[in-house]
């Protein structure tokens, strides 16, 4: 019985491990084949390392461009996003007011708004405020999406620190404002790597409103690279394969480095679902 | 706690100033133009519940939209957490592959659903796909689909797209599990429990939470599933695979009647509020806090 349990578990796993990573190293392979190759074997390695693929792939739609576009805002989204929920978060949890429980709310009001049902009401308000089609405008977005998450992650930490440190430093003579910089931020860095991981994740894998945002082709992100290989250049598969390692790798990468503070980002921020 | 007027209200407005930009906004547009007739470049006229009426008796995509919508919920809530906690539960027994496996069954959860979707475009390619490939080698041409774009496998293939990966949720109940004392696992042990009893009756109970959150995540996640769509069959054939961001985005764009889409993004959030709500109920999570 218990050999029996055993097995079953190695086949299990082992066929989510095949699942998770086989389309993968597929799509990998296939990269470095000719179109020809491509059509004909499906299954087996490629004959060489045929880079030219990747080389196509660059001059057919402008990935550098989209690389670049991708790097600024979802590094923009996260600073600014950062900065604004400690603020807010700090005064939260320290500070007395009545609108507490309005400002919670409020933070926590974009869980429960799919992305979709905004997609016309954000083009238009875009529109207005002549940030449609820029990337300060998909930086606003991605900031204010991501704002419930950080949020949650910063208060929830904020609560863990002792409050006499800052008491110390009131006592010490020090402002409201150099206490938070200089007393509270150094103790939070642990949250800001968290919170900071999975909103440049977020920022640099989000879909929708990088297409639906961003009309011309020098203003789009990465992931809209595949979405233009998909519609245009269809028939070039070696070079839709490149496209489609090139966007995949930077995440994952990304995920095997900061492991730790992922997972501890994605417990945290889950909670408040 | 200090009171601090002046800097609670500094430190408060940059997140103020954006949520009303960017969402508060967003909500008044949609609610008050779903009310109306607004078309690209027309006038805005009031209409009353016309859109509402219109798409629930006469529009028939949009019901089978949201009958997709829903199909998928129930799916992506029930099998695909599931998956993940059994996956959960095999790796919590420290073995030396507990954490590579983790790792690599997170790996299409962390890439872009947009590079996901081409991954799938790809290997479900009926030309030159690695399954036809696999399927042809084993049973040759007989079972050879066109996998997104036959009426009989679509809605099938896009569903496998995101069913089986549900490495986030291995992720979120394993970093629950490792908050249980060993203690309770000693004595558990020591009175004679299988480690099978132990994952039933000790394990699973504590887990009620982490697990209904789970649940409302993947329930969630299926309002907002537009990129993988859109990579893969954008709805079609015909409308069996759309869902509601689907036609939310094909009013908008393709269609170009705004008051339309938006009256369909006020359903969706409807929709999203009493599936949140059920889910809670049905966890006892109502209960916290």
């Amino acid at each position: 019985m218990k050999t029996v349990r055993k097995v079953l578990a190695f086949i299990f796993l082992s066929f989510i491990c095949i699942i998770s990573l086989v389309p993968f190293i597929w799509v990998m392979f296939s990269s470095f084949k000719t179109n020809s190759e491509i059509l004909s074997g499906t299954v087996g390695l490629p004959t060489g390392f045929h880079i030219s693929n990747y080389v196509t792939a660059f001059k057919l739609a402008p990935i550098g461009t989209f690389y670049i576009n991708s790097i600024l805002v979802a590094l923009f989204a996260t600073v600014l996003n950062l900065i604004i929920c400690s603020l807010a978060a700090y005064v939260v949890v320290r500070c007395q007011f009545k609108a507490k429980g309005i400002i919670t709310l409020m933070f926590s009001l974009g869980l429960i708004i799919p992305g979709a049902a905004l997609i016309q009401p954000l083009y238009t308000i875009l529109s207005g405020a002549h940030l449609y089609n820029t990337l300060s405008g998909l930086v606003l977005v991605y900031t204010a999406l991501g704002m419930p998450t950080t949020f949650y992650v910063m208060v929830s930490y904020i609560k863990t620190i002792p409050y006499s440190l800052e008491e110390a430093a009131y006592i010490d003579g020090s402002g409201f404002v150099r206490t938070f910089l200089q007393v509270v931020l150094p103790i939070t860095r642990p949250a800001f790597a968290t919170a900071g991981v999975i909103q440049f994740l977020f920022a640099w894998n989000e879909f929708q409103f990088a297409l639906t945002l961003t009309g011309e082709t020098g203003k789009r992100t990465l992931p809209i690279a595949l979405y233009y290989f998909k519609s245009a250049f269809a028939s070039d598969y070696g070079a839709m394969f490149a496209a489609t390692v090139v966007v995949a790798i930077p995440s994952i990468i990304t995920f095997i480095i900061l492991q730790k503070q992922v997972v501890a980002g994605l417990a945290a921020g889950s909670v408040k679902g | 706690m200090k009171k601090n007027t002046k800097w609670v209200v500094l430190f408060l407005l940059p997140g103020v100033l954006l949520f009303s930009f960017i969402l508060l906004s967003s909500l008044f547009v949609l609610t008050g133009s779903s009310f109306t007739d607004w078309f690209i470049g027309s006038k805005i006229t009031f209409v009353g519940l016309k859109n509402y009426i219109y798409l629930f008796t006469k529009d028939k995509v949009f019901i089978e939209s949201i009958k997709n919508t829903l199909i998928w919920i129930g799916l992506q809530s029930t099998i695909h957490v599931t998956i993940g906690v059994i996956v959960a539960l095999l790796l919590s027994k420290k073995k030396w592959y507990s954490s590579a496996v983790r790792t690599i069954f997170f790996i299409p959860n962390i890439i872009s659903s947009a590079a996901l979707g081409m991954l799938f475009l790809c290997v479900m390619n009926p030309q030159f796909g690695l399954i036809n490939g696999l399927v042809s080698r084993i049973t040759g041409d007989r079972f050879v689909q066109n996998w997104y774009n036959d009426p009989k496998t679509a809605f099938l293939s896009v569903t496998l797209t995101w069913l089986p990966y549900a490495g986030l949720v291995t992720i979120l109940v394993m970093a629950e599990m490792s908050a249980i004392s060993e203690e309770l696992f000693e004595a558990a042990k020591i009175d004679g429990a299988t480690s099978f009893q132990i994952d039933m009756q000790i394990i699973l109970p504590l887990m009620k939470n982490i697990i209904g959150t789970c649940v409302v995540l993947a329930a969630t996640s299926m309002l907002q599933k537009l990129d993988v769509i859109m990579m893969t069959t954008s709805g079609g054939p015909g409308s069996r695979t759309m869902n509601m961001p689907m036609y939310i985005y094909k009013t908008v764009f393709s269609n170009n009647n705004y008051s339309l889409a938006n009256t369909q993004g006020v359903i969706l959030i409807v929709l999203g509020v009493v599936v949140l709500k059920i889910i809670r109920k049905v966890f006892g999570m109502d209960k916290e806090d």
